[in-house]
């Protein structure tokens, strides 16, 4: 096969999010001469073998293929001549038809009587005119394939149609039949428009989205439908920053008495030196969200990026509040993020939140594990409903820990209006940010674990 | 080693011959590993017998397994070489009149330095070299496997200090020069996913993921593994097992598990799943005492639904 036809597919696969690289690319290809392409399954197995690294990327991977590999009939099809393309229609009738002869017609013809070849010529050629790279969005594809189809000389068939339409009973079973033909050339057309968008607009619509996605406000994110696998990346992306960083500081000092020890048994010549080990690394975060609805989608991807990072922040403990407080570590601990926040919101959700309760429901619960390695952030409006604002009980926590961190979803200026008393907490944290958007998010993220290190 | 690899079918029969039964996927990885000369990444939860594959490749290519185990804070002088250093000391007391009496005509500094020199790399030569198993396998006589196993536990470092290995099959030593496989190994890595790995390491490696097994698959594991199993209480036992799967644990129930789990069973005499001994002996299956609590509750139901049937 066509080496070309691989080709395109990986370039498919990248539009689709995947990375691949020019060596793993080479590797598909001869694992794909190593199988040979009879056997689907395994050609299959090969390329998901040597084309995807990742689980995650599977579920892209499949589509893409399934895709991919469906278009043109199998893939067995190494000669182009194996056409999709319904069979001519057009010389059925020419003789008894009154209207034969017609201007119309004979445009009209000259394209329903091509044979199933001639007509994939013809698209290609067609293709071959417009310009499919500026495509950007999943949406334009239907106009690029009208487009197609008019390049095509399709115009004239449609025309054609309409005035049979207007005639006798024989007429119209015949605009039924080219009717139905030019839904499967369409059909074939859209396919082509599709595997160019592949190759084309999605990789750059992506680009574009995740530019989108990084700066919007939380509650739009649910439109996006790649939002978690950005999420997913943004935080490996940072754990790995941050894990070399953790490695760097644990180089250090000599241990001048195992080294002595370690040298006795070669006549007192320090061998081999031995270093003091690092301490264990003790800090620990609490995060306490607020889950109501006004908050709750910030909620959402701070926990998500907190527990992707697990590599590099392994002791969170979290906790939830919008009617009532829980602690939620054990819903994250089994569950994926997904599915854990979905159970957290169902189980705690709410209106009236109540801050000065939950401070001192914190308080009761955790105060014996506050210590000078614990960072306690607060993600929350600060709209307390007019009760009490419990700062002093902040105040406590603040004395007993090592750092309090406030996020707040909304912009600055909003943050003592109505009913919210963020400058009664302010005082008591050492960090407040406004936290809307995934780019907020990275941020603090990055800086919490820059302060813990 | 074997040279020559007819098709994924011969492994598969050669693997079911040492009783690893395995998917064609499986079977597929190893035969484009030996054919392209690339290193295999193997992912799966533990106890779908990632491990047990390297051994199965290496009996089915006739090759020996060398065996790396990763774990946090491994480094070089544990995987690839060490230079002996006792060794080397006692050596230099020995030999410290021999040295003496050669330096004794010398009249200055420099010369003696020369002298010295002459000896050229004495201490640093393969006498004092210590292979670790990388060395070893790079180096083996003929064509070895080599399984670096558990990779996520190693730090990252260890991770890139990898990198020349996988894609070249050569590693640098300062002291040696570059030191090129003999015969390039077949090398497979194991990972339970404890860390994310590099791309840069992702990229070099064929991937294969082994899942849970379905179930057909298993009681061919099975009856292959523990013949002595009555074949009616093997497809119960498997159905048992995979119902677990589907549940709320802790800790899901691999195939070593399953395994364990009918090996017992065949001790007990059991001939079908009876509630007691399936009971009693759930905590071979189960590690946890929340899970075998929990599968305790469920077993009920399940036979019950089962006897319907």
């Amino acid at each position: 096969m066509p080496v070309r036809r691989l080709s395109e597919f990986v370039q498919a696969l990248r539009g689709a999010g995947l990375r691949i690289s020019p060596d793993e690319a080479t590797q598909g290809m001869d694992a794909a001469a190593l199988v040979g392409y009879q056997g689907r399954q395994r050609f299959h197995d090969a390329l998901a073998m040597t084309l995807v690294k990742r689980e995650d990327d599977r579920p892209a991977f499949e589509e893409t293929f399934a895709r991919f590999f469906a278009v043109t009939s199998g893939v067995a099809s190494a000669a182009p001549q194996d056409s999709a393309m319904p069979a001519p229609v057009g010389d059925a009738g020419e003789g008894d038809e009154g209207l034969a002869g017609d201007g119309v017609e004979s445009d009209a013809a000259d394209l329903t009587t091509q044979t199933p070849a001639e007509l994939d010529q013809r698209l290609a050629e067609a293709a071959a005119q417009m310009d499919f790279t500026q495509m950007e969005v999943i949406t334009q594809q239907g106009l690029y394939t009208r487009r197609l189809l008019m390049n095509m000389g399709m115009g004239a068939v449609d025309d054609r149609i309409l005035q049979l339409d207007q005639g006798d009973a024989p007429g119209q079973a015949r605009a039924e039949m080219l009717r139905q033909w030019r839904r499967e050339v369409r059909e074939q057309a859209a396919g082509h428009v599709r595997r160019q968008f592949l190759l084309h607009g999605a990789g750059k619509g992506r680009a574009l989205r995740e530019q989108t996605m990084r700066a919007v406000p939380f509650r739009h994110l649910r439109e996006f439908q790649e939002v978690k696998t950005l999420v997913r990346r943004m935080a490996r992306r940072l754990a790995s920053l941050h894990q070399r960083r953790m490695k760097k500081s644990r180089r250090g000092m000599l241990d001048a008495r195992r080294t002595l020890v370690a040298s006795i048994r070669h006549d007192g010549v320090p061998a081999r030196l031995h270093w003091r080990q690092r301490p264990v690394q003790k800090s620990r975060v609490m995060v306490i969200c607020d889950v109501s609805s006004s908050v709750s989608d910030a909620a959402r991807f701070l926990l998500q990026f907190l527990y992707a990072m697990n590599d590099v922040l392994p002791r969170v403990r979290s906790f939830a509040f919008a009617s009532r407080f829980d602690e939620i570590s054990e819903d994250f601990q089994r569950y994926s993020p997904d599915v854990a926040v979905g159970r957290v919101l169902d189980r705690l959700s709410g209106s009236g939140t109540d801050y000065g309760e939950m401070f001192a429901d914190f308080w009761r619960r955790c105060e014996r594990e506050l210590d000078s390695h614990t960072t306690v952030i607060i993600l929350g409006d600060a709209r307390n409903n007019y009760l009490p604002e419990g700062a002093e009980v902040l105040q406590q926590i603040r004395r007993r820990v090592k750092q309090v961190w406030w996020l707040n979803p909304e912009a600055r200026s909003r943050w003592n209006s109505g009913d919210a008393v963020m400058d009664r907490y302010l005082p008591h944290c050492r960090l407040a940010r406004q936290c809307a958007s995934l780019d907020n998010l990275e941020r603090i993220v990055d800086s919490l674990l820059k302060g813990l290190n | 080693m074997k040279t020559r690899i007819d098709s994924v079918e011969d492994i598969i029969r050669s693997f079911s011959e040492q009783g690893y039964i395995c998917s064609e996927r499986i079977a597929l990885a190893v035969y484009l590993a030996a054919q392209l000369h690339k290193p295999v990444l193997v992912e799966g939860p533990p106890g779908v017998g990632k491990t047990e594959l390297a051994k199965a490749a290496a009996a089915f290519l006739e090759a020996p397994l060398i065996r790396l185990q990763c774990y946090e804070g491994l480094d070089e002088s544990r995987a690839l070489y060490e230079w002996k250093y006792g060794k080397q000391l006692l050596y230099t007391q020995l030999l410290r009149d021999k040295l003496g009496g050669m330096l004794a005509d010398t009249d200055s500094l420099e010369a003696s330095m020369d002298r010295l020199g002459d000896l050229g790399e004495a201490f640093y030569s393969e006498t004092f070299l210590e292979p670790r198993p990388l060395l070893h396998a790079l180096r083996s006589e003929e064509p070895a496997v080599l399984l670096i196993d558990e990779i996520d536990k190693a730090d990252q470092e260890f991770e890139a200090f990898l990198l020349e290995l996988l894609s070249d099959f050569q590693i640098s030593i300062p002291e040696l020069g570059t030191v090129k496989a003999r015969h390039q190994p077949l090398v497979l890595l194991t990972s339970n996913d404890q860390r994310e790995l590099s791309d840069a390491l992702k990229r070099r490696c064929l991937h294969l993921y082994i899942p849970y097994p379905e179930a057909e698959l298993e009681v061919q594991i099975v009856a292959a593994r523990v013949p002595d199993l009555d074949a009616r209480l093997r497809e119960q036992l498997v159905a048992f097992i995979q119902y677990l799967r589907e549940q709320d644990m802790k800790k899901l129930p691999a195939i070593s598990e399953t395994l364990d789990w009918a090996r017992a069973l065949v001790l007990l005499h059991a001939d079908s799943l009876e509630q007691e001994q399936v009971a009693d002996t759930l905590n071979l299956v189960l590690k946890t005492e929340q899970d075998v609590t929990l599968a305790r509750e469920l077993l009920p139901a399940w036979l019950r639904k089962l006897g319907k049937r």
